[in-house]
């Protein structure tokens, strides 16, 4: 499948006059294929952001390069730009003194897109996104959702194959948040385009995303079709469960583990990747005089592995990918319990 | 041509509905501009102004307003603009944004042309002053406001940079107002303040303004004595400087990562 994004060797390292130096992305490389959504996950501070910002060309990398559709995004930049549209996390990204109508024309032409084709493409994104009837309010007396939405349909408005949504639903409600899902799946599934998105939410990445990659400190941890990803923690993926209700303080305990309560039981599940971890998280409870009524495998969740994997590299283990490359569908605890 | 032409309609069009947005504002705008240029002039004159020294006043201060307004636009406005994260938008568009700033500039100026002649006329026809309306005066407008909006692209480019301009900014227009001509001819400055007000912007283009306005001068004469040849040169100093100035600062701003920071 032809390559909608190719990010070689990216680096960012801010310098400082009187401080050290710090390290936003590390020697980044992978490649996103055409008409995918693909999901960039990372903690605060991971660089995820920083990368979708090189790859719009509003922050220069120390270096390496991104390609948008074979367009270098510093050398070749009006092509380059051609292939995106973006929003930006934390910022408004359009005039809230506009109404949508006039914000949609407004980038439309920006973009270089103008007259009768602008308006039509105006108009379909503005009625698929619900917002025809109220186009001609301005965008400050909507709510947060719909503000959202004009910043999407914005970017899109020149008709770019590659979509870059930088937390695209925080802070939206349950209803607004769906109605981004669906349009964000839309996109790529009916239209072609190639969807990036960030988010700390890991059930959104999970349902949404065909491919993610894990950023921390700078640096790829991995980069997977989210099914693979799953699957290579299949096994893994453990559940203990605990007669009563556990206090938090006592849960929070069992690091990278979930609670959940269930029955008037605590249910604690998490990815077991040694034979002694199990062992040493038994002992734990029972040296908490905590109830242990089973052990039992479970489906793992996106937000497992990503826990998993960055309390790994926390934990400064090296090499994170081709450990996940040598991973076996047998290396498991199966047998142990 | 036809791109620029759009993305200038485009920048127009815009600032006409944010400005009309602020309705009050714009009002109380244009209210100010002739309020202060009525409370200056009549304390200037202790009470009694000229009608003749009136008109050569009012060229000077309507230049400065052009000056307080390319001011405002290049340091506060981008400020707000990176604020909403449409500074960001802006830089995300495929077209060169060298244009895309042009076309900020010549759109601003096109509005501050709005703001100021309704207020000329207004003042004109209140005060009864003679104001006549000579062709000649266009290119020399031009010409000093190419100098001004070089200048103001230097506010801009630290804008970029360092966020937080306002007092330079604040300084700057200040400063324009009491040495740039527009209250006191420079010829009566001590010479080393009227050295140093020659080269800022829009003194000379106030000074040839107001020969070819009020004095009747031609642009041939003006060329003759050298008046406007000082005022080409100040001003193509100025907008390349501010050009390339601001041009450094978006590359500095990119390598920063600030372009989207405040």
């Amino acid at each position: 499948m032809a390559a909608a994004i190719e990010i070689d060797g990216l680096s960012k390292i801010y310098t400082k006059r009187n401080g050290p130096a710090v390290v936003a992305v590390d020697n980044l490389s992978l490649s996103i294929p055409a008409g995918q959504i693909f999901g960039f996950l990372g903690s605060n501070g991971a660089g995820k952001t920083t990368t979708i910002k090189m790859a719009c060309g509003l922050v220069l990398p120390t270096s390496g390069s991104v390609r948008l559709h074979g367009h270098d995004v510093q050398r070749q930049r009006g092509q380059a730009m051609r292939q995106i549209g973006a929003v930006l996390e934390g910022t408004r990204n359009v005039y809230w003194r506009l109404t949508a109508w006039q914000n949609l024309l407004y980038f439309g032409r920006i973009k270089g897109v103008a007259g009768k084709g602008l308006q039509e493409r105006a108009e379909r994104l503005l009625r698929e996104l619900d917002l025809w009837e109220r186009r001609n309010d301005p965008v400050r007396d909507f709510s947060r959702g719909m503000q959202q939405k004009v910043a999407i349909a914005c970017a899109l408005v020149a008709d770019p194959p590659i979509v870059l949504l930088d937390e695209p639903t925080l802070g939206l409600d349950v209803q607004a948040g769906r109605t981004v899902k669906r349009w964000v799946e839309q996109l790529a599934r009916n239209e072609g385009k190639t969807v990036v998105l960030t988010t700390h939410q890991m059930d959104l990445a999970e349902s949404l995303c065909d491919r993610v990659a894990i950023m921390s400190q700078g640096k790829l941890l991995t980069n997977r079709p989210t099914g693979e990803l799953l699957g290579l923690f299949r096994q893994e993926t453990y559940e203990l469960r605990f007669r009563g209700k556990i206090d938090e303080a006592i849960t929070d305990r069992f690091d990278g583990f979930a609670a959940r309560e269930e029955n008037g039981h605590t249910i604690l599940s998490g990815i077991i990747s040694e034979h002694d971890r199990l062992y040493r998280l038994i002992e734990m409870a029972e040296m908490l005089g905590l109830e242990l009524l089973g052990v039992a495998q479970a489906e793992p969740n996106l937000e497992e592995i990503f826990v998993e994997l960055l309390d790994r590299a926390g934990k400064g283990e090296s090499n994170l990918e081709q450990s996940l490359n040598g991973r076996g569908p047998t290396s498991t605890l199966r047998e142990v319990v | 041509m036809a791109l620029a032409g759009t993305i200038v309609l485009n920048e127009i069009q815009k600032r006409i509905i944010l400005l009309w947005g602020y309705k009050f504002n714009f009002f109380t705008q244009m209210f100010m501009i002739g309020f202060i240029f009525v409370g200056i002039s009549f304390f200037m004159a202790g009470g009694q102004p000229d009608p003749e020294l009136l008109a050569s006043g009012l060229v000077g201060y309507l230049v400065w307003f052009f000056a307080l307004a390319a001011i405002s636009d290049m340091s506060w406005g981008i400020r707000e603009e990176t604020q909403t994260g449409t500074l960001e938008q802006m830089y995300m568009s495929p077209l060169p944004t060298g244009v895309l700033m042009l076309g900020r500039s010549i759109a601003s100026l096109f509005i501050s042309i709005l703001m100021v002649g309704i207020s000329a006329v207004v003042l004109v026809l209140l005060l009864g002053i003679s104001l006549p309306v000579t062709w000649s005066a266009l290119p020399v407008f031009l010409l000093t406001m190419a100098g001004l909006y070089g200048f103001a692209f230097i506010l801009g480019g630290a804008t970029l940079v360092f966020k937080q301009v306002e007092a330079l900014a604040n300084l700057m227009q200040n400063a324009l107002l009491f040495l740039n001509g527009a209250l006191l001819p420079v010829d009566r400055l001590p010479g080393w303040m009227e050295a140093f007000a020659k080269t800022l912007p829009t003194t000379q283009g106030i000074i040839v303004l107001r020969r070819v306005i009020l004095d009747g001068q031609s642009l041939t004469q003006a060329w003759q004595d050298g008046s406007v040849v000082e005022l080409l040169i100040n001003s193509t100093v100025y907008f390349v400087v501010g050009w390339f100035f601001f041009r450094w600062c978006e590359n500095r701003a990119r390598r920063m990562g600030a372009l989207g920071q405040y």
